[in-house]
């Protein structure tokens, strides 16, 4: 216990004799750790925006005018049925003309020249809980009795069914790419961080070499020479990390509003839980960098 | 040597000096104090403090020529020993071999009756703490000042701060550096550094006390100074291993001389000289 205090006093007396060196390994871990707190946060931003955009995949099957109200409804029946599929909605003409008239709020010439007449066909509408399955269900839908009867353009009916087929598959190759890269991108920065924040505890510690050398001679125990190197490697890592964390927090208070505001489009708001959790992995990586770094820097002053 | 033996020479230390304050951790250590044995210190006899038995040291970088060769040699308890020879000739291959840096090729060491050779990595911080060590470049933390110098010997061993108050200050004012305490090493002259230095050695009262070339960046009377140091703290019952290439300073203390060249024992005498051509 005593050694434990010896060892605290003994670091925090360490960090004001070696300042410079000091400042020089506590900068290294909280801009180490402030970049990787920001790829994990643009990470969670980015895949939050891959899925809003996942999510807006869906299917529209137009239908006919002069179709009959019980073949939509066995049509809706069958459609919600299929796996993969969230919600079903059906939209009237009269509802897809209002919908038009509100998209096209900026030019009003447009919608005036329809004249009162309505040329946009009913709908039913299919939202997707697997996004990725999108094209099953739709081969599902085309190839349905019912939909062939009364789907918009009879003479091919694969015509009236729209979910963007190309596009959709160019989609999920760039997103599932964005992701790959992603984690990619934050492993190499975490290895990067690692070898940045090795070398600056390497540096402090050899620039105390004598006094470990010293230490040795007049009879400490490894432990002990050790013990106040571990507490100022965690020290720093904690210094470090918690500076990190202070600016991430500002940049969440200040800046992601702003951002938020100016590209509405963008689901960029991560949950509290995810900062919670980012946070939580820059401490304890900085807290496994911070002591595994100095034991492994010690190790080669330590060999009697 | 046995343990008490080896500490009786610690109470002799402090009440041979006139020493009022209290002995080291108090109670415990003098019930087990044997009385100093003047004619010991005198004579040495006894069981030896330092026995070379045969030993050989080969450096993997020159194979074929061996920088101590079939050293056999014996240091008694309350001996001053000077060891003297050219560069080259193994001195401090010795020295680092007695605080087990290195270990011998061939042969065995023992320090008072332990083995160096078979002895465990983790005891060897335990067996430092038994030998004090002073060298030329005084190896004085240039950012703690002269008692936190000598302190952190004592703490690093885990001395409790009560020790440590009592302990140094003591120790600072035998070596006649009590009115500098606060100062640091950069505003101390050599002849005091090294004083600093030997003062950190023997705060802990080891029974042996090593120094390499403790005179070697000291003009003469400075390095007079030192020796008389060595010479009183040996009086004491400390035996003192000095290796030096100080000429004057062999001649004049006639004490035993070990002299080493190109790695053999050439000479072992008693009151001896330097010896060596220049």
């Amino acid at each position: 216990m005593s050694s434990l205090l010896y060892f605290f006093t003994e670091s925090l007396k360490g960090f004001a004799r070696n300042l410079s060196t000091a400042l020089g390994s506590i900068i290294t871990i909280f801009l180490s750790l402030l970049i990787i707190g920001i790829f994990l946060l643009g990470g969670l931003v980015v895949s939050n925006v891959l899925e809003s955009v996942e999510s807006k995949v869906s299917i529209t099957a137009y239908v006919a005018d002069d179709a009959s109200q019980t073949d939509i409804d066995a049509l809706q029946q069958f459609v919600r049925g299929l796996n993969g599929v969230a919600s079903v909605t059906f939209t009237t003409k009269d509802q897809a003309l209002e919908k038009f008239k509100n998209s096209m709020t900026s030019n009003p010439e447009i919608v005036n020249q329809l004249d009162g007449q309505n040329p946009l066909p009913a709908s039913i509408d299919v939202e997707l809980a697997e996004a990725q399955e999108v094209e099953s269900i739709a081969s599902a839908i085309e190839s349905n009795e019912t939909f062939r009867k009364i789907c918009d353009n009879q003479a091919d009916p694969a015509d009236s069914l729209k979910y963007g087929q190309k596009t959709v598959e160019r989609l999920f190759a760039l997103t599932n790419y964005i992701r790959y890269i992603g984690i990619a991108l934050i492993a190499l920065l975490i290895f990067i961080a690692f070898v940045f924040i090795n070398n600056t505890i390497r540096l402090s510690i050899l620039a105390r070499r004598k006094e470990i050398a010293i230490m040795r001679l007049v009879g400490a125990s490894n432990n002990f020479i050790r013990g106040p190197f571990l507490m100022e490697g965690t020290l720093h890592a904690i210094i470090g990390a918690a500076l990190a964390i202070v600016c991430l927090q500002l940049l969440r208070m200040f800046a992601i509003p702003r951002v938020q505001t100016t590209l509405q489009w963008l689901p960029i708001d991560v949950s509290n839980g995810n900062y919670l959790m980012i946070y939580a992995v820059l401490i304890v990586a900085g807290l496994v960098i911070g002591l595994l770094g100095s034991a492994l820097a010690m190790r080669r002053y330590l060999k009697v | 040597m046995t343990e008490s033996s080896r500490q009786g020479r610690h109470g002799a230390h402090s009440t041979a000096e006139g020493d009022v304050r209290a002995p080291l951790a108090g109670a415990d250590l003098s019930t087990q104090l044997p009385d100093l044995d003047v004619e010991a210190v005198a004579q040495p006899s006894g069981t030896p403090v330092i026995t070379f038995d045969h030993v050989s040291k080969i450096y993997p970088a020159q194979p074929g020529k061996p920088a101590l060769d079939d050293i056999s040699v014996q240091v008694y308890a309350g001996e001053f020993v000077f060891l003297v020879g050219h560069s080259g000739s193994g001195k401090s291959t010795f020295i680092r071999m007695l605080i087990r840096e290195i270990k011998p090729s061939s042969g065995h060491i023992y320090i008072a009756d332990e083995d160096l050779s078979t002895m465990r990595n983790w005891r060897v911080p335990y067996l430092r703490r038994n030998i004090g060590c002073v060298f030329q470049d005084f190896k004085l933390l240039p950012n703690k000042t002269v008692f936190e110098n000598v302190a952190f010997a004592l703490e690093v061993i885990g001395k409790s701060r009560h020790v440590i108050k009592t302990q140094v200050p003591e120790v600072l004012r035998l070596v006649g550096l009590q009115d500098k305490l606060n100062k640091r090493p950069d505003q101390l002259s050599g002849g005091e550094q090294q004083r600093v230095s030997i003062a950190r050695a023997i705060v802990n009262r080891p029974p042996l006390l090593i120094c390499d070339e403790p005179t070697g960046n000291l003009d003469p009377q400075t390095s007079r100074g030192i020796m008389d140091l060595l010479e009183r703290i040996n009086r004491t019952g400390t035996t003192v291993l000095v290796a030096t290439h100080d000429r004057e300073m062999v001649d004049n203390m006639r004490r035993r001389v070990i002299a080493l060249d190109k790695g053999r024992l050439t000479r072992d005498q008693d009151r001896g000289v330097y010896g060596f051509d220049v």
